[in-house]
């Protein structure tokens, strides 16, 4: 075995990072170096410096997009994991603790399904449907029900509503997952200790925020740095749901938007890569911030 | 300070014809210290945690301090109670984990602060407050575990098999300090466990459950001297008492070469079983005899040295069949292994048991 080891290690490793490298890397490396040239799609890439990045620094419709990540930033990890935390302990804790074992709410079985419902959708057909939900006319599920379409209320072309309501889907779209994920987490901590805080005289609010929460800690880490990432794309619900791909004027603009209609509407290749690079710096950080500020210690059942 | 009483409580898992725990019918005094013991899947631990509000009485009550708690959620019964595994919250400090019930209970933080210095003064936890759970040993997380239920001042005490985590040392030694606690605390105590040993050495009364039915209970010192059933007997006592069925005579229990004499009503009892008499002798009331004393010849397979004594386990051809023995004797007298010894029960020792319903006679 000593003798086979290495050969093994390679031959093993050798095809995912040849893979790796011309895939994920050499298009990283090819990003960095396109953002720091003019090239407009066809003839010679020339070399401009920084010119692209202190262009990006005064382009306002770069600033209106960091503003609108900001706010996905903030509400859509806090909402989904709030929204997810509560149903996954009312799935499996909730129905308190009748007949030795913590079950959950009634009909728990049939709501665990449907609340992962929406993962098995196509993002693209996700906004497809809530695009209909939106629509203005009586024929919205939304507005018609409101006042059968007279007086409407514009979620997606009125500047005030329309980041909310892509806000609205991607949350929509994400709780699911993080029901099961949560769900996970609950499960593998031991009955005892739900029993030990039923004899404590938990309710189950102090039961959720006391014990659950603590106990959930480093799984809401990592749910927060997956839909703090998500909240930096939502580039396909934005494409394809809103008005003007971005607006009514840049309100629902996002970085992946804004890269993607430099390249294909306006050919500007290294302007579009310089955005790619920003935001490739952007998610980094933000991962890194989040783990670090959230530490704490790890909790071992 | 409360006194429990079970009235004929039973509890029925779903789609199970058998009760897991069936009419269980128990007293326990103000003060007590109560041992349900048996072997696993006997119901000792349903027992308990039917009077913790953990499982569901299906029929029959459940009394604390002539109190009917029986649909009671398990915080409004007064009670505390140590796991197996401890079940301590693992994202607390021992102070949090053993403050825990009483700041739900909105007990007055100096109250608070007293109450767990105390318990953790008398547990040796003092300078342990401040750590998590996971940087402590499995003796220090047992303590902790008490901790915990000393500070809410219960009217009882529930300990589910608190021991079966810890090493044999410690167990042992951790046994001696619950037992002096409980008795400077007086507080009713109903303890679980499967070891036999713990059983004998810390309860005031001991209770012994088979198949979800309690078998007797009583005094360590009467389940040893006078068990009721065959169950009782073969359980209780370290090496087992050994058992045989054997052809009843009309003096007594012929067992061998031997007659091991019984009282005419316990013949008369024994009658009923069809020519058969149940009886049993522990290894320590079994004495090794000469070779021509009439004592049963068996073939030594092996010799428990432990220091002070010995035992001695061998097995001899009786009724046709292999049977196998076991006897306690002193170190001088210590045969070896293939041997062939001569054993013969003290004949005022012997237990009797009816053939078939195993009952005492």
């Amino acid at each position: 075995m000593r003798h086979g080891k290495y050969p093994f290690i390679i031959g093993f490793l050798a095809v995912p990072v040849a893979l790796y490298g011309t895939f994920v890397v050499a298009a990283y490396v090819q990003t960095f170096q396109l953002s720091f040239t003019s090239f407009r799609g066809f003839g010679a890439a020339t070399y401009v410096g920084l010119d692209n990045f202190v262009r990006l620094w005064d382009d306002s419709q770069f600033w209106q997009a960091l503003r609108n990540h900001a706010v996905l930033l903030i509400f859509l990890p806090l909402i989904t994991i709030a929204i997810a935390l509560v149903f996954a302990f009312l799935l499996n804790v909730g129905g308190g603790a009748k007949g030795g074992m913590q079950r959950g709410v009634w009909g728990s079985k049939f709501y665990r399904v449907v609340f992962f419902f929406p993962q098995l959708l196509a993002l693209a057909l996700v906004a497809v449907i809530f695009g209909r939900v939106y629509s203005p006319d009586g024929s919205g599920l939304i507005n018609g029900l409101l006042n059968g379409g007279d007086d409407p209320i514009l979620f997606l072309a009125d500047q005030r509503w329309a980041l909310w309501s892509i806000l609205a889907v991607l949350i929509w779209q994400a709780v699911g997952f993080y029901v099961v994920l949560f769900s996970a987490g609950m499960g593998s901590v031991p009955q005892e200790i739900y029993e030990a805080a039923a004899l404590d005289g938990a309710t189950r609010v102090t039961l959720f925020f006391r014990v659950t929460i603590p106990l959930l800690w480093n799984t809401v880490q990592v749910a927060w740095v997956y839909l703090g990432i998500a909240a930096f794309d939502a580039f396909a619900l934005v494409n394809i749901m809103t008005v003007d791909r971005g607006g009514p004027d840049g309100a629902t603009m996002v970085l992946g938007m804004l890269i993607y209609r430099n390249i294909f509407d306006y050919s500007q290749y290294g302007y579009a890569s310089a955005i790619g690079v920003v935001l490739f710096f952007l998610t980094l950080t933000f991962a890194a911030l989040t783990l670090r500020v959230t530490r704490r210690d790890t909790v071992e059942m | 300070m409360a006194t429990v009483s079970y009235n004929k409580a039973t509890r029925i898992y779903a789609g199970q014809e058998r009760p897991a725990v069936n009419e269980l019918d128990l007293q326990i005094g103000d003060g007590e210290f109560l041992v349900l013991v048996g072997p696993s899947g006997c119901g000792k631990s349903t027992s308990l945690r039917m009077l913790a509000g953990l499982e569901d009485v299906d029929r029959g009550q459940i009394l604390i301090d002539q109190r009917d708690v029986t649909h009671l959620p398990p915080k409004s019964r007064d009670i505390a109670m140590v796991f197996q595994n401890y079940a301590l919250y693992p994202h607390m400090t021992v102070y949090e984990n053993m403050a825990f019930a009483l700041k739900l209970r909105k007990t007055s933080k100096a109250e608070i602060d007293r109450r767990v210095k105390e318990a953790a003064q008398l547990l040796q936890l003092d300078e342990y407050l401040s750590r998590k759970p996971k940087a402590l040993s499995g003796g220090q997380r047992q303590r902790v575990a008490m901790g915990r239920a000393i500070v809410r001042e219960p009217q009882v005490f529930l300990m589910d098999e608190p021991l079966s985590n810890l090493d044999a040392k410690l167990r042992v030694q951790t046994r001696s300090q619950i037992a002096t606690l409980q008795a400077k605390l007086g507080i009713t105590t109903v303890y679980v466990t499967h070891d036999q040993v713990e059983a004998m050495t810390m309860g005031h009364r001991v209770a012994v459950m088979l198949d979800g039915v309690l078998q007797q209970c009583d005094t360590p010192r009467a389940l040893y001297d006078t068990p009721q059933n065959v169950f009782v007997a073969g359980f209780i006592g370290s090496p087992a008492m050994n058992i045989k069925t054997v052809p009843l005579s009309e003096q007594g229990a012929s067992f061998a070469q031997m007659i091991l004499p019984m009282q005419r009503e316990q013949i008369a009892a024994a009658s009923s079983g069809g020519g058969k008499v149940t009886i049993g002798f522990r290894p320590e009331a079994t004495d090794l005899v000469g070779p021509h004393e009439g004592g049963l010849p068996i073939v030594v397979d092996l010799v428990e040295d432990l220091g002070s004594d010995a035992n001695v386990y061998g097995h001899a051809a009786l009724d046709g069949g292999s049977e196998r023995f076991v006897v306690r004797t002193d170190r001088r007298g210590m045969p070896s292994m293939g041997e062939t010894v001569f054993i013969k029960p003290q004949p005022n020792h012997v237990h009797a048991f009816h053939a078939t319903n195993g009952n005492r006679i």
